[in-house]
């Protein structure tokens, strides 16, 4: 095929101009209908229904692993009106769904694809349920996190659990599967999430090889994939688009891990769905509010679609986004090559307060993990500063210690040497270097307040996601007196779940450039897209849910090029 | 309880492999994922290294306990966690085939307790029988190594 090419390259060699012109040839390493970057959730939901609807499927993934951040994950989506829910007895409705979405938006996301994400996403879990391995039930015990929010659901919850998988079911590709480290493989119902879980099951699905949440939404993804047809090639990341001269991507140019560079034509369309750009210093640095310095996904997303969309001519949108999450770390933890950024916990536990460089608390501690980090950057437009810039400090005494587990430290362990402790608050705060006096004098405060039964500050103990599966923050659950040495001090650092700004889509799952118009043959999808509901996070499955919906739109769009009728749901 | 046991032939004669094994700080430093030891008396040493599990790495300090020298063949030992709640214990065994050449067995069991230790046994199951047959190599490489510059 001889064809004008025109190569959208992000190739460290290249000089000149930013499109390399090429009026020759290309020779075509493979050719199929669509091409898949990543393989993640939206990735492999975009596979599946581009393979559904007929496409020959090729998907790349960069790392030696599938499953991205996504298998790393609790595989969580949260999908309003899902049969699932319905099954257990839960009402939803439309109208409701998508009042709550727009009132966490503010403002900051399309009408038309906040409905497009309620009308469809629904129909597309009850087509995989009916035709793939890919299945859910409904975690009962999880209620929605803003379940105290007057727009949002009381009763039940959108959330959806993956069920248990045998990754034999994948053959050989179960070995590729990305680990989870974080999640034991137990269900969100069975408390892979929350604790207070049975080591004894987690041996026996460990040893019959028994998946749980994000790996398991990943292996039963990836067996419809295989059940379907769709090639995928691993350590191939896509590097470049290539756009012909009207302007359509026709195709990608990717390179091996030993550096072999390929090129795959892509008759329908490329899908970018590998992900955000978490692990990209100078993206984070150009976009984002604050250094995010302890990204808590898998290395591997750096950015690549975003750049190459942004050379194609997308808008972008969502761009000083993040899946924000306060990050902790045990540093004896290491996931490949890099102190693992963990989950953390004990900040909503009743004897803690989070304090700054001040020794001042600065939020309500226990807010969700997306919203509490966006207090770490507020500006002091007198001192000239951000004052809870991360580090910011949990402080805990012995009673937290005690009864909750925090990082890895359980129960009546000693506390390992990567814990600060002192016996008075004074000497802590000098240890770890925060101001003493503030110190003294807020934790003299937090014990006032806990013996009035009140926060008046910061109002703990008053929301649902602070004592999310035991009944929802109250007093009792939530204010509890920091005063039994010896006390404790842990870093938070600025975390992410994954970034979540870049190429706006419309509701085909296209990506648009700034007149709004569609970038043929390009589409996005996942932490690879701007979030098509804007900067919130609904409740658990919150960026998962999106991720597969506008995936399974896109690879759907793609298939059919355009006009053609949707695959029956 | 995970537990691996590596045997090899080394032709070497068990006095020079004696020689080698009887003093800790020669092999300390080939266990797998090795940071430090410090010896605390004739007996008893502390070890940090990072054990690589595979889907991530985890640093560990022990305690180990010489419970016999029986020269020149057997090293007995015990383990204990220091950071992290295990217990175990190994030995090296050295058996002369003739004068030139020793069969020797490495030996590393390894229990996890607590309220996680059913999972972590399952995730050491691999773990330990690597690690013992991995230490075990490496000395009796650097065993080569040495005699063979000799
Ligand atoms: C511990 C943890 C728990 C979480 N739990 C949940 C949850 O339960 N529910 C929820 O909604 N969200 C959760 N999240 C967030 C969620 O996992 C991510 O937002 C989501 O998985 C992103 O999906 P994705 O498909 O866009 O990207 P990913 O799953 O990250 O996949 C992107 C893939 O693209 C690959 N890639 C990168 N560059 C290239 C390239 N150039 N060419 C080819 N491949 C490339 C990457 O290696 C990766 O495999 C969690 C995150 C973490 C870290």
């Amino acid at each position: 095929m001889i064809i004008k090419l025109m190569i959208v390259t992000l190739s460290k060699e290249r000089k000149g101009d930013d499109f390399l012109f090429d009026t020759g040839s290309i020779q075509w390493d493979k050719e199929v209908d669509v091409i898949v970057l990543g393989s993640g959730g939206a990735a492999l939901t975009a596979a599946v229904a581009a393979a559904e609807n007929g496409a020959n499927v090729l998907v790349l993934e960069k790392t030696h692993q599938i499953g991205g951040t996504t298998a790393y994950s609790g595989g969580v989506p949260w999908i309003p009106l899902n049969h699932y829910m319905k099954e257990a007895g839960f009402e939803d409705n439309r109208e409701d769904a998508i009042t709550f979405i727009k009132r966490l938006s503010l403002g900051r996301a399309d009408d038309h694809m906040i409905e497009t994400f309620v009308d469809k996403g629904h129909e597309i879990i009850k087509f995989l349920h009916d035709n793939t391995p890919v299945k859910f039930t409904t975690p009962l015990s999880y209620p929605e996190y803003y379940k105290r929010m007057d727009e949002a659901l009381k009763n039940g919850t959108r959330s959806l659990d993956p069920a248990p998988f045998d990754l034999n079911e994948i053959g050989e590709w179960g070995a590729l599967l990305r680990q989870n480290p974080i999640f034991p493989p137990l269900t969100l119902e069975e408390g892979g999430a929350v604790g207070g879980i049975d080591f004894q099951l987690v041996a026996e699905r460990m040893q019959k090889n028994i998946v749980t949440m994000g790996r398991s939404l990943v292996a039963s993804l990836f067996k419809a994939c295989l059940d379907r047809g769709v090639e995928t090639l691993i350590e191939t990341a896509g590097k470049d688009l290539v756009i012909n001269n009207d302007g359509q991507v026709i195709g990608v140019v990717a390179e091996t891990k030993d550096g072999e560079i390929l090129h795959f034509a892509a008759s329908k369309g490329v899908i970018l769905a590998s992900g955000g750009f978490e692990w990209n210093k100078q993206l984070i640095k150009a976009f984002l509010k604050a250094e995010i310095t302890h990204p808590v996904t898998p290395p591997g997303n750096e950015g690549d679609a975003l750049m190459m969309a942004m050379k194609a001519g997308a808008a972008l949108a969502n761009m000083s986004e993040a899946w924000w999450y306060p990050a902790m770390v045990d540093p004896t933890f290491e996931y490949e090559d890099h102190v693992m950024a963990q989950l953390g916990s004990g900040r909503n536990g009743p004897n803690s307060i989070i304090v700054n460089k001040y020794g001042r608390r600065f939020v309500h501690e226990g807010t969700t993990y997306n919203d509490m980090p966006r207090s770490f950057f507020n500006f002091d437009p007198v001192k000239m500063e951000f004052p809870n810039e991360a580090p910011v400090w949990l402080i805990f005494d012995q009673q937290l210690k005690d009864s909750q587990l925090i990082i890895t430290m359980m129960p009546g362990d000693p506390a390992p040497e990567w814990v600060d402790q002192a016996d008075s608050i004074r000497a802590l705060a000098e240890k770890i270097g925060v101001d003493p006096d503030g110190l003294e004098d807020e934790i003299r405060k937090w014990n006032e307040y806990c013996e009035q039964g009140e926060d008046p500050d910061f109002h703990r103990g008053t929301i649902q996601f602070e004592a999310l599966t035991t009944g929802g923050g109250s007093p009792e659950n939530n204010l509890g007196k920091i005063e039994k040495g010896p006390f404790y001090a842990l870093p938070i650092y600025l975390g992410a779940l994954g970034t979540n700004g870049g190429p706006k889509i419309n509701e085909n799952g296209q990506v648009v450039d700034f007149k709004g118009e569609p970038i043929k043959g390009l589409y996005a999808a996942g932490n690879a897209s701007a979030n098509p509901l804007g900067p919130i996070y609904p409740s658990a499955g919150g960026t998962i849910g999106p991720a597969m919906v506008f995936g399974f739109l896109a690879g759907q769009h793609a298939a059919n090029l355009a006009e053609q009728p949707a695959v029956n749901y | 309880m995970p537990q691996g046991t590596h045997i090899v032939e080394v032709p070497l004669n068990i006095n020079t492999i004696w020689e080698f094994v009887h003093d800790m700080n020669n092999w300390a430093p080939l266990v797998p994922g090795y940071i430090n030891h410090e010896i605390l008396s004739e007996s008893q040493s502390t070890w940090a290294f990072k054990g690589d599990l595979g889907f991530m790495k985890k640093t560990v300090k022990l305690k180990i306990d010489i419970k016999e020298w029986n020269e020149p063949k057997e090293v007995i030992f015990d383990l204990s966690g220091l950071s992290d709640n295990f217990n175990g214990g190994g030995y090296f065994l050295a058996e002369p085939i003739d004068e030139e050449h020793t069969k020797m067995t490495g030996h590393l069991d390894i229990t996890a307790g607590g309220m996680m230790g059913a999972m972590v046994n399952q995730i050491l199951t691999n773990f330990v029988p690597e690690t013992a047959q991995e230490l075990t190599d490496n000395i009796v490489k650097k065993l080569l190594e040495i005699n063979l510059v000799k």
